[in-house]
């Protein structure tokens, strides 16, 4: 039997927060981060909502500890910033003690800060320190400048599957450390609100002018957010040798592709049936043993009808409580599946479960509904966390309270 | 490795006649710019004209190598899909922020934001191929094709996947160009591929292309033996770091008879390459393969290419691929033929 995977560390910033512990009180006060934007240079500023991290780039740098911000950009910061809270909530001071993968995720770099400049940089005749962020036109860049401040350097690299990035990076940090690669591996994603984002999601007119309806028959499609999550990996083994603090297991994971539409799902939801079917199987759990579902949930018209579908189809009449956090952070992306992540193991270990908001009416094609309230001393053993994403690709993890 | 791993087909588009017919490598002339051009193939036969108007060119070049790869080893379905690129498709990234920019962020056509996710290549395949298994795309400059093929390689040890297609893709547009170009990514003086090696100047010739690989369980001429990726080593860590990894592998430095090199003429990483060489016998035979294909993020996917056809030819038996790129990312791949 391969090595138990467990979580023992965890980091992160987002609209609602700019640690766990923030983004925790927010949850249980039900108070969202979507509003309009302070920070990114669009016409659409005033029109559509987003999740924003309340910080200016220049606040971030000083909270990440950057004195010479030159060339860092907020995808770099916002990722430093929850890669110092895991690696310092895992006990860990020096992370180039022992060899660590960095399994990053990002879906367009540090386009936050190159969009501003790409003009400049065609320009011939212009020069300055701008073009140190030439570099950062990549998905690499943050990565590396992470692992470089941070020492975790075993294997480093970046993945970019569109919206289920970071839940990708999760799983493949724990099969590097199953198959015995590493003992630990750092995994999540980090992305920032750019132009080029807003205006790709409002081309394909999935934003809706409102704060996002996840499940509700009126809903009219996302609102974008940024944020940056990482959570610390280490087999069983490792992490009890050195009295590590286990806060969950990841105990399942699946990635299927849909091969069914370059950006939609299929109507019936195959590919998220079969992602959360086989990640549950792996899992060693039954549907039963499921208390909560964070749902991927973007309030886009296809995605709520496919995912709705597939958890009808999965767990017929017997749907756990299921609900998307999305309306409290916006849709993030490649960070999404992280940060999701996270709230799962807080569900497990605060036995809450989070409330989708801005629900009003159950969907017409579906018989379920999510849980709207605020559950608070609710046995939560076993998460299902998804992330759909472009490209067909779906992702599930299971979360599990370590031990049982 | 448990299993063993086979590379059961390849196929490369480049800026080689790679994609059709026996493979000579040639040293191309340049006469614009420091950049190796792939060549396109006929698509049609390959995607359907509907969807090949509204195709960019790296989704093209990078779908029409999968399936010719698959068609190779006459097999449709792979257990899985996993590619690496550095930058995606950069024609249609630039197309949607000069489309930001005219339009003033309105009225947006949003073909090309689609096309520019990273892993809509991967969605195609699938898409078309009808593979609903695992599904993945690294974007780590050079750890991009190189994450995709430990992936690979982790599937099929667990035993999830009996083939899977590795791909690594890339593009260079003449606007990227002139952007690395303020970086000191190219030479700064036109230069052939003849005299990129000796030219004794920084920067390098750029290139593009898309290689596929199915790599599966099923024996063939070529294993798959072992591969290392090393991140920002010393010199040291990596004379030290090839040494274990050959002895790792049970084999002796005198056995490896074919460096497949990276080297490209770039004198501020020459060094790396002058240092990988003296943990080999002085006798072994190298290629410079870039000398062929230009500098990319995924240049080593056309790496192991070229080290699979010299191993099919019979003329080598057991191969060694050191890459990196600028000096970052460093990559071992080890791999061992039968045929004699």
């Amino acid at each position: 039997m391969a090595e138990r995977v467990l979580i023992t560390g965890m980091g992160m910033i987002s609209a609602i927060g700019n640690n766990v512990e923030e983004n925790f009180r927010s949850l249980r006060a039900q108070r969202s981060g979507i509003g309009y934007s302070q920070y990114v240079d669009t016409i659409h500023r005033d029109v559509l909502p987003v999740g924003e991290v309340k910080c200016s780039t220049a606040e971030l740098a000083e909270m990440a500890g950057i004195t010479d911000a030159t060339g860092f950009t907020r995808t770099t910061l916002l990722g430093l910033i929850a890669m110092q809270e895991a690696l310092l909530s895992a006990g860990i001071r020096d992370a180039a003690e022992t060899p660590t993968a960095f399994i990053n995720a990002s879906t367009v770099g540090g386009m936050c800060d190159t969009e501003k400049i790409y003009f400049d940089i065609l320009d011939p005749e212009k020069e300055g320190t701008f073009l140190q962020l030439i570099d950062a036109l990549d998905c690499a860049d943050c990565t590396q400048r992470i692992a470089d401040h941070t020492g975790l350097t075993a294997y480093v690299t970046t993945i970019s599957t569109a919206c289920s990035s970071s839940a990708n990076a999760l799983m493949y940090g724990a099969r590097l450390i199953r198959a015995g690669l590493v003992q630990r591996a750092v995994c999540g994603g980090t992305e920032a609100l750019t132009r080029f984002t807003i205006n790709g999601f409002n081309s394909l007119k999935n934003i809706d002018k409102r704060h996002c309806m996840p499940f509700d028959n009126d809903r009219n499609g996302l609102n974008l957010g940024e944020g940056a999550a990482y959570l610390v990996l280490e087999s069983e083994s490792f992490a009890q040798r050195r009295k590590a603090r286990p806060m969950a297991e990841l105990s399942g994971w699946c990635n299927t592709n849909e091969a069914f539409h370059p950006t939609s799902p299929s109507p019936e939801g195959d590919g998220a049936f079969e992602a959360m079917r086989k990640a549950i199987a792996m899992s060693g759990r039954t549907l039963e043993d499921v208390q909560y579902i964070n749902v991927h949930g973007t309030a886009t018209l296809n995605n709520d009808v496919s995912e709705g579908r597939a958890l009808e189809r999965l767990f017929g009449d017997n749907v756990p409580s299921f609900s998307s956090t999305k309306p409290f952070t916006g849709h993030t992306l490649a960070a999404a599946g992280a940060i999701e992540a996270i709230f799962s193991v807080l569900s497990i270990n605060r036995q809450m479960i989070w409330p989708n908001l801005n629900f009003n009416a159950r969907m017409e094609e579906l018989r379920i509904s999510p849980e709207t309230r605020l559950l608070e001393e609710s046995p939560v053993l076993n998460v299902v966390s998804n992330s759909f994403g472009f490209g067909g690709n779906n992702a599930s993890l299971v979360i599990s309270k370590y031990g049982y | 490795m448990d299993i063993k791993c086979y590379i059961q087909s390849s196929a490369a588009i480049s800026p080689q006649q790679s994609f059709t017919g026996d493979y000579i490598p040639q040293l191309l002339p340049l006469t614009e710019r420091n950049l190796m051009r792939a060549v396109e193939p006929a698509y049609t036969g390959f995607i359907p004209p509907n969807s090949l108007r509204r195709m960019s060119r790296l989704l093209k070049m990078g779908l029409t190598s999968a399936l010719q790869c698959l068609r190779n080893c006459n097999s449709a379905v792979p257990g899985a899909i996993i590619t690496g690129t550095g930058r995606g498709s950069l024609q249609d990234t630039e197309k949607f922020l000069h489309d930001i920019r005219t339009y003033e962020e309105t009225a947006l056509n949003p073909t090309p934001f689609i096309q520019s996710t990273y892993n809509s290549v991967n969605g195609l395949i699938a898409l078309q191929q009808q593979c609903t298994d695992y599904n993945n795309t690294f974007v780590h400059r050079g750890f991009s094709f190189e994450h995709a093929l430990l992936d690979s390689i982790l599937q099929i040890q667990e035993g999830v996947a009996e083939s899977v297609l590795t791909g690594g893709f890339d593009e260079m547009t003449v606007e990227h160009h002139y952007i690395k170009s303020r970086i000191g990514y190219w030479k700064t003086e036109l230069t052939q591929p003849a005299d990129m090696l000796g030219s004794d100047t920084q920067g390098t010739i750029a290139g593009e292309g898309s290689v596929f690989f199915l790599i599966g369980t099923a024996p063939s001429a070529v294993e798959l033996k072992g591969m290392q990726m090393l991140y920002k080593p010393t010199p040291e860590q990596l004379t030290a770091s090839l040494s274990q990894f050959l002895t790792q592998q049970g084999v002796a430095p005198e056995e490896i008879d074919l460096l497949v090199s990276g080297r490209n003429g770039d004198t501020r990483f020459d060094h790396y390459y002058d240092v990988a060489e003296k943990v080999l016998p002085s006798s072994v035979e190298k290629i410079h393969f870039k000398q062929y294909c230009g500098e990319y993020d995924t240049a080593g996917a056309f790496g192991m290419w070229t080290a699979t056809q010299e191993l099919l030819s019979g003329r080598h038996k057991t191969a060694l691929l050191y890459n990196n790129f600028y000096g970052e990312q460093h990559t071992f791949v080890l791999l061992q033929g039968s045929k004699s």
